[in-house]
């Protein structure tokens, strides 16, 4: 969480003693959460000695904590004329200006603070996106799971990427990357047609360019023409033969056309070049079932529940588990993994598509 | 025996005949009440025993927008009738819906299917209409017009009603009829889904319920034994039925296509009562144990194994499953091994036919495609509201692709299959949303063909139920199945080459029939022997 408001522990200077009775006030009624009294009770502070640090500081504190972020910047940049070394108030003054939208204004005093997780995110909003990167990581690292951190740290990989291709379709609007960039910005849209036509003419331009007839194959696969995305596929398997991700959708392509025994082949291959995959040995045991290998679909599905107990591809190999005993006459066992299935599919409805 | 030689290609015509000028009237509103995409049936039948298969077509209504009470839903104006039409000598029709005494559909309701049997064994076929509000059964009085029996017979059911079909469940040789029934929905509390697209509302949005079972007393009244048999213990979301007796044991079994949930395959235990199996025997979900959206649904050999296999129609993303009966009770799943899947899977079926279109030996596949939702495109673009129909040709068990001849996308729903023009190949009328049913004629091949119309006599007289196997080949008598639809109760069988055929006949009775050197190229009818 990002600590919007902090506990203070200010090195307070000297100040007037007429004042010291409206801070003490102030402070037990902001502890009250009585954050107009204890506005009142620090601006008494402040007139009676101008000179207080502490009172302006407080004042600015008391604001932000009512959230009129915009009412406790005067305030806080007087602290910080007084004293320019007063972290605290840089670390107020920060988050004030952040949250008013002066992201430019507050980035130094975010600095001076150290306050890593705001600073990113001031970064973020002045374009300066490595360096947003590299503070959301810091903060993510003292943070793990942070929420807003996690949101914040995949806006700005996100932007930075845009960045980095708005500025390839610039100056190379015209090359096989822009070209492939455009169609995976399509695809994300399910805009296939588009997708499909900038996906060839980055093949045309630079033919076998790693990864691009997977992703054309993507397309295909995506509007069920499975023979289309075979192609594509098995070109990328000729291309990249160590990716296991290639022969893995080659083998389900394959598998959609029932063609059992080539399926059964380019899927065990994907598991030999990543092992335990579930969604490789789910559809591997799939392949064989078709092909009519109960030994390998078994094997595989067996492997797969012991990887996956509870997900849904678990439950799905409990179900083909059950049609492979089904049809071998074992009874007994295939009731028990349908029992398996139907316990895991109460657990987790299934989506419907949309009707 | 040799069944097989090379296929032409199956194309049909797409016929505009004279005098068939309907038009289904779904009314689709802003409302988007789910009712306007759910219709209509279509019934092939021979109603005045002339030979000619005659068309009746069942209409929506007229819905407000917001519907208000009561719901008349237009049934009296004309627009809104169910339709007889008449085939005539020169394939035109005429419409004999006043004649006939089919006019005007009555008081709240809005038509959804059709169900076609002679439930009276008068030689004559009835038929069930099936709504949202109040079904009716006509009585065909053999002279040309039919009468309202509904409340005599007592089956009018309530709620929701979709795909209605006649078997004898007990074998004691009167028609049953099953009911199914979608869901606990009122036009009252509809609402819509899809955010700021606005759409009909998925079935997970409303309550299940239960389908009935009306049992034929054989005195012109039925018994609603839902309760006591059992199916009414289960709540589905029902819209398709076919029936076969999947596991050879005598009774005829019932397989109900569901709606975004599991399927149901309802056992007959031959005592008066089913016990639902779907999940046990393989038949409930998808290979990867999906639920399924389940819309029509045929329940027939299409490997020619002699076991009657399962075919569902479903929403895309789903690919259409296929059954394949294993013959020990259980069922497995082959959509994508019979290349269906590739074929299925950017589309939505509803009405579905088995049938050898070319001729062949093999069952090929009609599927009447389109999305459930009109506005589908704007959220996926990769989706069509009007589509093809699928024609998918059997080769030896596995389906490709063929020429249907048929070029304009279409809101298809209901489909009917039989032989219009009696030229020994099976033509298509499909229904359309908001427009005319389109008839699909079957050009024809070369190829021989036998059809046979089945007459019971100690069994039901429609001979419903039985298993008829013509040289290797097999189908189980009935005009239910796909959507909302009944189809030409004859049994049609494409020979290839072979010009001569053996017919085994296992009446529901019990009783076997064998016929020897049966001439090929003819409609034959083949009476049930009196005795065993």
């Amino acid at each position: 969480m990002i600590p919007f408001f902090l506990s203070l522990c200010l090195l307070w200077q000297g100040g007037s003693t007429d004042a010291l009775p409206h801070l003490q006030a102030g402070q037990q009624a902001e502890k009250n959460h009585h954050f107009d009294a204890a506005i009142a009770e620090f601006r008494k502070a402040t007139e009676v000695d101008p000179t207080s640090v502490e009172g302006f500081v407080d004042l600015g504190q008391a604001y932000m904590e009512k959230g009129e972020f915009g009412n406790a910047i005067s305030p806080l940049k007087y602290a910080l004329e007084l004293n320019s070394d007063l972290g605290a108030a840089h670390q107020l003054l920060g988050y004030a200006l952040l949250a008013q939208g002066y992201s430019k204004e507050a980035i130094p005093h975010l600095e001076k603070s150290g306050e890593q997780s705001a600073l990113g995110i001031a970064q973020i909003e002045t374009g300066q996106l490595p360096d947003a990167v590299k503070n959301l990581e810091a903060a993510l690292s003292k943070h793990p799971n942070d929420p807003d951190l996690l949101y914040y740290l995949g806006r700005a990989t996100g932007l930075l990427s845009k960045q980095s291709i708005d500025t390839l379709l610039a100056a190379y609007p015209d090359s096989a990357r822009a070209h492939q960039a455009l169609a995976e910005n399509y695809f994300v849209l399910r805009q296939m047609p588009q997708a499909e036509k900038e996906f060839q003419q980055a093949l045309k331009l630079r033919p076998n360019t790693p990864q691009l007839h997977l992703e054309l194959g993507e397309v295909y696969a995506g509007a069920s023409q499975w023979d289309k995305a075979e192609e594509e596929f098995r070109t990328e398997t000729k291309l990249q033969p160590g990716n296991a991700e290639a022969a893995y959708r080659l083998g389900n392509a394959l598998l959609q056309q029932g063609k059992a025994r080539p399926a059964k082949f380019e899927l065990q291959r994907a598991d030999w070049l990543l092992p335990n995959m579930p969604e490789t040995l789910y559809a591997l045991g799939k392949a064989a079932a078709l092909e009519g290998d109960s030994a390998t679909a078994q094997h595989a599905w067996t492997q797969l529940i012991g990887i996956e107990r509870l997900s849904p591809l678990a439950a799905q190999a409990h179900f083909g588990l059950a049609g492979l005993y089904r049809k071998q006459g074992k009874t007994a066992e295939a009731d028990r993994e349908l029992q398996e299935f139907e316990k895991l599919q109460n657990s987790a409805p299934q989506e419907q598509p949309q009707k | 025996m040799i069944l097989f030689s090379a296929a032409t290609t199956p194309t049909f015509d797409v016929k505009r005949p004279q005098g068939l000028d309907f038009v289904l009237q779904n009314s689709p509103t802003p409302q988007r009440y789910l009712i306007e995409t759910m219709p209509g049936g279509v019934a092939l039948l021979d109603y005045n025993n002339d030979g000619l298969l005659d068309i009746f077509l069942v209409n929506g209504g007229k819905v407000g927008s917001p519907m208000r009470l009561p719901e008349t839903f237009g049934r009296h104006d004309p627009r809104y009738w169910n339709r007889l039409y008449r085939q005539n000598r020169d394939g035109s029709f005429t419409d004999v819906t006043e004649a006939a005494g089919l006019a005007d559909a009555g008081e709240s309701n809005y038509g959804m299917g059709v169900a076609v049997a002679d439930y009276d064994n008068d030689g004559y076929p009835d038929l069930y209409v099936t709504s949202y509000g109040k079904n009716i059964l006509y009585h065909n009085n053999g002279d040309g017009t039919f009468t309202d029996v509904t409340a005599k017979a007592g089956v009018a059911a309530s709620g929701w009603s979709v795909s209605a079909g006649f078997f004898d469940f007990n074998n004691d040789g009167n028609l049953d009829l099953f009911v199914t029934r979608y869901m606990e929905w009122e036009t009252q509390h509809s609402k819509t889904c899809g955010g700021e697209w606005h759409t009909y509302c998925p079935p997970e949005e409303f309550p299940a319920t239960s389908s009935i079972l009306y049992r034929n007393r054989g005195d012109g009244t039925f018994e609603d034994v839902s309760q006591k048999s059992g199916i009414a213990a289960k709540k589905g979301r029902a819209l398709g039925v076919a029936f076969a007796d999947y596991d050879g044991d005598g009774f005829t079994d019932i397989f109900v296509a569901n709606d975004g949930m599991q399927q149901f395959l309802f056992h007959n235990n031959g005592n008066g009562t089913f016990t639902e199996r779907g999940l046990e025997a393989g038949a409930a979900l998808s290979e990867d144990g999906r639920r399924l959206s389940g819309m029509g649904v045929v329940f027939q050999d299409y490997d020619n194994d002699g076991r009657p296999d399962i075919i569902v129609t479903e929403l895309p993303r789903e690919i259409y499953g296929v059954y394949h009966n294993d013959g020990n009770g259980s069922f497995s799943y082959r959509s994508l091994e019979t290349g269906l899947g590739t074929l299925s899977s950017g589309s939505s079926g509803w009405g579905v036919g088995l049938e050898d279109f070319d001729n062949d030996g093999w069952k090929d596949l009609f599927v009447a495609q389109s999305h459930v939702l009109d506005n589908v495109e704007q959220i996926d673009p990769s989706l069509h509201y009007k589509e093809l129909p699928l024609l998918a040709l059997n080769h030896s068990g596995r389906f490709e692709r063929g020429d249907s001849g048929i070029d304009t996308a279409e809101a298809g729903r209901g489909a009917a299959f039989g032989d219009l023009n009696n030229d020994g190949s099976i033509d298509v009328v499909m229904t359309t949303l908001s427009g005319s049913p389109q008839l699909y004629l079957n050009r024809g091949s070369k190829q021989h063909w036998l059809t046979l119309t089945l007459r019971g006599t100690r069994s039901n007289r429609d001979g419903y139920g039985a298993r008829v196997q013509v040289n290797g080949q097999t189908r189980f008598a009935t005009s239910a199945g796909s959507y909302e639809s009944a189809s030409d109760k004859r049994i049609h069988f494409g020979l290839g080459s072979a010009e001569n055929a053996q017919v085994d006949i296992l009446w529901p009775s019990g009783t076997k029939q064998t016929l020897k050197d049966v001439r090929v190229d003819q409609f034959l009818e083949v009476r049930e022997p009196e005795q065993r």
